[in-house]
């Protein structure tokens, strides 16, 4: 069986709305909502603020001074939402008083999922027609590149919420097979406003983080900071230029401070992507982990420092070479039954 | 499509990092379609970090690495480099050696670079066909297979390896050892490229059995 370590939150989240029918009637969201309403009134003549413009920040910010809670899972904590944002959406009843169903696939289980497959189906069958008839009046296939990189498909937990049923890694991976199939026809651009309800923008470049400019120091060299982790070494690099290539750990000189190559080699590892090998001086301060893991840590925090003195398009080339991602992987812990993280016990047959 | 991967700390999203410099380095119009699909894909995906023992310096060679990590006992990663190290600086002394004793004409011939050496007796050690074992009707036969790239170099470097562990004198040290093979074998010459051969025409011998492969 197959097992994602490290998710995102969107991956974690249990969509509660597709695990079955109704659980609370119409009316009763909507007295939920005039509630809430009301509530908000209440509390902010309470607060002492005008009802009309009171935010759900300023709800947030009212409950947890009027309400302290020492509790650490913030979802235990008291809260005051919409009530569509604490009630999740739902189905409603498919089916009639006499208790015929809706819909007509109702009696497969999976009515929303297979009315989406017959949906996407019949626009593949039309892209094909279309296609035919161009062929048949021998006018040429317009071939538009659709840009792969910026769009992805809909997770699996966005198509539950949106079909409001439960969907298996199976169904959604023959969805998806299904979409990738319509897409790589020539004239699928006829569909393309079908295609963008299941499609989502991927931010163009991943170049979020915020790039500090560069400080100088009172001799009036430029200077700039960074600061980098690997396993539970903590470091930071304060990178000068106009020098001679001397880096300096913990007040000592690199060579005697990691005797292995291997460090070494890694410590100027981005000097030497970026060509400026014998043009900066570094000064570091380190502390916790290992060898490597120090060595680790000041690289990373080498290369954040390096973003000042560099062009955004190098930045991105640092970024392609794996300099400016913090390792994830950290020791494993040991499990009960087991001697180590992997490693079982002896089998002893008696 | 993204398939969720086995305990990696990495989401599967992550792309594997490119360190070195020259890939960089070439101009647009010569990219291939594919090669342009990366580039785009690489510019929105998070990429993972590089591994320690991965550096964009001249000296850095995976399969030197490759081939460093097979040699290295219970993690000592020190030992097990110093030991490649002194290898090819063992190499590297023999071929003076021999490149000062030839005459002038057989000089140019003399190859001294241990590094193309290395190569180059790798590549001679790797089998192109291997066996697998088969049990059909209560039976186990001995197939000939395809290989795969990696699995080749896997087990050109593991040949390599016991066999510089076991068959030498007590005394030899291992880079010495190493040295000795690696050149028989840039030679075609040498008991692992003899394995070789002998794994080659078991695979002949079984020919029949070919059959039996079902993939």
């Amino acid at each position: 069986t197959l097992r994602l370590v490290c998710t995102t939150t969107a991956v974690q989240r249990k969509n509660v709305g597709a695990s079955g029918p109704e659980k609370y009637t119409e009316a009763f969201i909507k007295k939920q909502i005039e509630e809430f309403n009301l509530g908000k009134r209440h509390l902010a003549n309470m607060m002492g603020e005008d009802p009309e413009t009171f935010t759900q920040e300023d709800i947030d910010r009212a409950i947890a001074y009027l309400f302290p809670s020492g509790l650490f899972d913030k979802q235990a904590r008291p809260v005051m939402k919409h009530p569509t944002e604490i009630f999740p959406e739902q189905r409603k009843i498919q089916w009639g008083e006499d208790g015929r169903p809706f819909h007509f696939l109702f009696y497969t289980g999976k009515q929303s999922y297979y009315s989406l497959m017959h949906e996407t189906y019949e626009k593949l069958l039309n892209v094909q027609k279309h296609q035919d008839q161009l062929i048949a009046q021998d006018l040429p296939l317009q071939k538009e590149k659709r840009n792969l990189a910026g769009s992805r498909w809909l997770t699996k937990i966005e198509l539950e919420e949106m079909l409001l049923e439960k969907v298996s890694d199976d169904d959604y991976s023959r969805f998806i097979q299904l979409l990738e199939k319509l897409v790589a026809l020539p004239c699928a651009d006829i569909e393309e406003k079908y295609i963008q309800k299941f499609s989502k923008e991927v931010p163009v470049q991943l170049q979020k983080v915020v790039i500090e400019p560069l400080q100088h120091d009172e001799r009036g060299v430029a200077f700039s900071t960074g600061e980098g982790k690997r396993k539970t070494a903590r470091a930071t690099a304060v990178v000068y230029d106009n020098g001679t290539g001397k880096i300096t750990v913990n007040g000592i000189d690199i060579l005697h401070y990691f005797p292995v190559l291997q460090d070494r080699e890694q410590l100027l590892f981005p000097f030497q992507f970026l060509g400026r090998i014998g043009k900066h001086d570094m000064v570091c301060t380190v502390s916790g982990g290992g060898r490597s893991a120090q060595a680790g840590a000041i690289r990373l925090a080498s290369a954040k420092a390096l973003r000042s003195f560099v062009t955004e398009k190098e930045v991105e080339l640092m970024r392609q070479a794996g300099l400016l991602t913090v390792d994830p992987r950290v020791k494993e812990r040991k499990k009960p039954g087991q001697e180590g993280p992997r490693r079982k016990f002896t089998w002893k047959k008696r | 499509r993204i398939m969720p991967v086995r305990w990696s700390r990495y989401n599967p999203s992550y792309l594997e990092p490119e360190v070195k410099k020259e890939s960089y380095q070439k101009p647009l119009e010569e990219l291939t379609e594919e090669e342009r699909e990366q580039m785009e894909l690489k510019a929105v995906r998070p990429i993972k970090a590089a591994p320690p023992s991965l550096s964009s310096s001249v000296f850095s060679d995976p399969m030197i690495s490759k081939f460093t990590n097979m040699m290295m006992k219970s993690g000592n990663k020190v030992l097990a480099r110093s030991l490649m190290s002194q290898t090819l600086e063992a190499i590297k002394r023999k071929q003076l050696e021999k490149y000062h004793k030839a005459p002038e004409n057989e000089k140019e011939t003399i190859e001294c670079n241990p590094y193309v050496i290395f190569h180059q007796a790798l590549k001679n050690c790797q089998p192109i066909i291997g066996l697998s074992n088969i049990t059909r009707g209560g039976k186990t036969y001995q197939v000939p297979v395809p290989l795969t790239d990696n699995r080749k170099r896997f087990l050109a470097m593991k040949w390599l390896i016991t066999e510089c562990r076991e068959n030498k004198h007590r005394r030899t040290l291992m880079p010495e050892k190493l040295s000795q093979e690696l050149l028989l074998a840039f030679n075609n010459e040498g008991p692992v490229i003899k394995k070789k051969h002998v794994l080659h025409k078991m695979a002949e011998a079984n020919r029949a059995y070919a059959h039996f492969r079902w993939w």
